[in-house]
């Protein structure tokens, strides 16, 4: 039986690179940049797929008045089919719908960010990473059993914001890579400006930082909220695009592990080598899930289990053997000397 | 509130958290890192005596020797093949972490192509197994009520005694203490570090055989499911003594099973499956009132103190 690839194919892997940059970038904000090891990105994503489980559902019945008297979480399939009807035919609402969304996503990402790291964000990196990724779990627990949520064991559905525009893959397409040109973008910026340069020399000599008085702690918090608003914005656009969430999906392998993988990879640092690394772990995966096709009849175990295996094997290679990732970070860019000396003179 | 059940399973729980707790912190206290496989090493233990008892069809007891013998082979392979070569490289700490999580994927690959072939090959039930019935029983309880607890007692003691009375032991702690100083005087600390990779292993996969025993659901994610509460007590415990840790693990066991106990009796029995939020609120705590945990708050320790924690 051939694997399928067609043009389904190929959009679904797009979107999930896109969404996967989203997500890495901001790690790579928080750990290239700044220094942070943040053992719990799947917090962030987590906090805004959830948003997304819980809120334009929750509007759309308070605004359309569809399902009324409806237990949401139980029906929400119903209350969504319902919804996405009146939504494909009002682009304003649908996009207002989707912009708010996106927004509180963003603003819970940060909040996570912000509680989550406290505890630990003037203590030594080990420390940090430790609680980061135990707060991590935490969110999962609460998705999972708390029903209301997002459905607990099973998956909530999300009323569709893109219905409207009538051939969803273009819309998508568009939309997602409209978001991962802005991260990078910001990104890129934020990297050239003083605060990238703050930031990295905070990474690379803490102790220098503070005797030119950089508040590490503040900086390192701020790092913190903002790249978990950022992922949480990933995780938000993750829902939108599968239009359903499930809670148990946002586990810590997937959206903590791979993006730490994919800056091992690529490269912390500079954007353009974690570009490179998503790239090539999303296109591994997608090779690993086509060749199964191939290799499960060979094989007295699931090939599936390979592709874990085989990232574990590479990232360790990786940091054995090529630290630095596939493109290195270049040497920070001060101003020109002219400057100085002209003042000087 | 005291029932007996809840009394019983705190002491089971704490017991073995308190074997995990000591063998994360000796791994913290030799090479400085946070090893976050920890928990996948007494998945190991659980499928070695999950084979055993169902191929060999004896009590699982049999299959603690193995178990253990198998988690510190999993153990010292991670030290051998990731965590030294990435010493000797200057590697940092956070790379350091990030080989522990992609060597704790690999174990987890590794358990679940074990499990398939044990379902496919053997016709086993491999994930979603009980082993509790294959337990004996005593004055009308399950036998790990005495045996989690016993194995502590003997563990700690065995561990006391290597590091005080045994030249070894004694060129651990001063390895643990300054790695530098003691190679000076001819102490082989690669080979002080291996060993304590080593007995880590062992009593991870010693307290993954007696879990097996006790968890209701057994798969390949059992152990490190249980990461944030090995971590919340190790953190408890300061992460600079053994004792210290096992004292964590203890009181960390203890407040997970009788706080939600607690809680259950006071606000219902919904509050059972959010459990895992209980070492993670203590864990929050502990570092901000208290960062270098319990055996940085007593002024002499028998094993090394390390400066605290903050920075």
């Amino acid at each position: 039986m051939a694997p399928p690839v067609n043009l389904s194919f190929f959009v679904d892997l797009f979107a999930i690179y896109a969404i996967m940059l989203v997500v890495t970038l901001s790690l790579n904000l928080e750990f290239g940049y700044a220094g942070v090891p943040n053992f719990g990105k799947v917090l962030a994503v987590a906090g805004g797929a959830y948003v997304v489980g819980y809120l334009p559902g929750r509007l759309a019945v308070a605004l359309l008045n569809v399902g009324s008297g409806m237990e949401y979480t139980a029906q929400s399939w119903k209350i969504v089919n319902e919804a996405n009807g009146i939504l494909a035919n009002d682009p304003a609402l649908s996009l207002a719908l989707f912009g708010l969304t996106l927004l509180v996503a963003a603003l819970v990402g940060a909040a996570l960010g912000y509680f989550a790291s406290y505890p630990a964000i003037r203590l030594r990196e080990d420390y940090l990473a430790m609680t980061l990724l135990a707060m991590g779990e935490g969110i999962r627990i609460v998705g999972e059993n708390y029903t209301p949520l997002v459905g607990g064991q099973l998956p909530v559905a999300v009323p569709d914001p893109l219905r409207w525009v009538g051939d969803r893959y273009l819309a998508v397409t568009i939309v997602l890579a409209v978001f991962a040109v802005l991260t990078l973008a910001y990104l890129e910026l934020l990297l050239r400006s003083p605060l990238g340069r703050t930031l990295r020399a905070m990474r690379d000599s803490e102790d220098a930082a503070k005797a030119l008085g950089k508040d590490v702690v503040k900086l390192r918090m701020k790092v913190l909220v903002v790249g978990s608003a950022i992922g949480a914005v990933g995780g938000a656009l993750h829902a939108f695009y599968l239009v359903s969430v499930y809670s148990s999906a946002y586990e810590r392998v997937t959206w903590t592990f791979w993006p730490w993988a994919m800056v091992v990879l690529g490269g912390a640092a500079n954007n353009l080598g974690v570009a490179l690394g998503v790239l090539a772990l999303v296109g591994l995966r997608k090779v690993i899930t086509i060749s199964k096709w191939a290799l499960a009849p060979h094989l007295p175990f699931d090939p599936v289990w390979l592709d874990p295996l085989l990232t574990g094997v590479l990232v360790i290679l990786m940091l054995l053997f090529r630290p630095a990732g596939l493109i290195p970070e270049k040497p920070t860019k001060t101003i020109k000397m002219e400057r100085p000396l002209k003042a000087a003179s | 509130m005291l029932d007996p059940v809840v009394v019983r399973d705190a002491v089971i729980f704490s017991s073995l958290l308190a074997l995990l707790s000591a063998g994360l912190t000796l791994t913290y206290m030799t090479t400085k890192v946070p090893n976050f496989a920890h928990g996948s090493y007494a998945t190991v233990g659980i499928y070695v005596v999950f084979a055993i008892t169902q191929l060999l069809d004896v009590s699982p007891y049999l299959g603690v020797p193995a178990a253990a013998a198998a988690g510190a082979l999993a153990s010292l392979s991670m030290y051998l093949l990731v965590i030294r070569p990435l010493m000797r490289r200057g590697s940092s700490i956070v790379a350091l972490m990030i080989s522990t999580l992609a060597f704790d994927l690999i174990l987890i690959a590794l358990l679940n192509i074990f499990a398939d072939v044990l379902a496919e090959e053997f016709k086993l039930h491999s994930r979603g197994f009980a082993l509790r019935s294959l337990d004996f029983r005593a004055f009308g309880h399950p036998g790990l009520f005495l045996v989690a607890p016993i194995t502590l007692i003997v563990v700690v003691t065995a561990l006391h005694l290597l590091l005080t009375k045994t030249k070894f032991g004694v060129a651990m702690r001063a390895a643990i203490e300054n790695p530098g100083l003691a190679s000076v005087v001819g102490i082989n600390v690669d080979l002080v570090y291996a060993v304590s990779w080593l007995l880590a292993g062992a009593l991870a996969g010693l307290a993954g055989a007696l879990m097996s025993l006790w968890c209701y659901v057994g798969d390949t994610q059992v152990g490190s499911n249980e990461l944030p509460s090995v971590f919340a007590a190790s953190i408890l415990g300061g992460l600079s003594s053994v004792y210290g840790a096992v004292a964590g693990g203890l009181i960390m066991g203890v407040a997970e099973v009788l706080g939600t106990a607690a809680l259950a009796h006071v606000l219902g029995t919904w509050v059972a499956p959010y459990r895992p939020l209980i070492p993670l609120a203590v864990m929050s705590v502990m570092l901000l009132i208290a960062p270098q945990g319990i055996a940085g708050l007593w002024p002499s320790a028998p094993v090394v103190r390390r400066r605290g924690s903050a920075r």
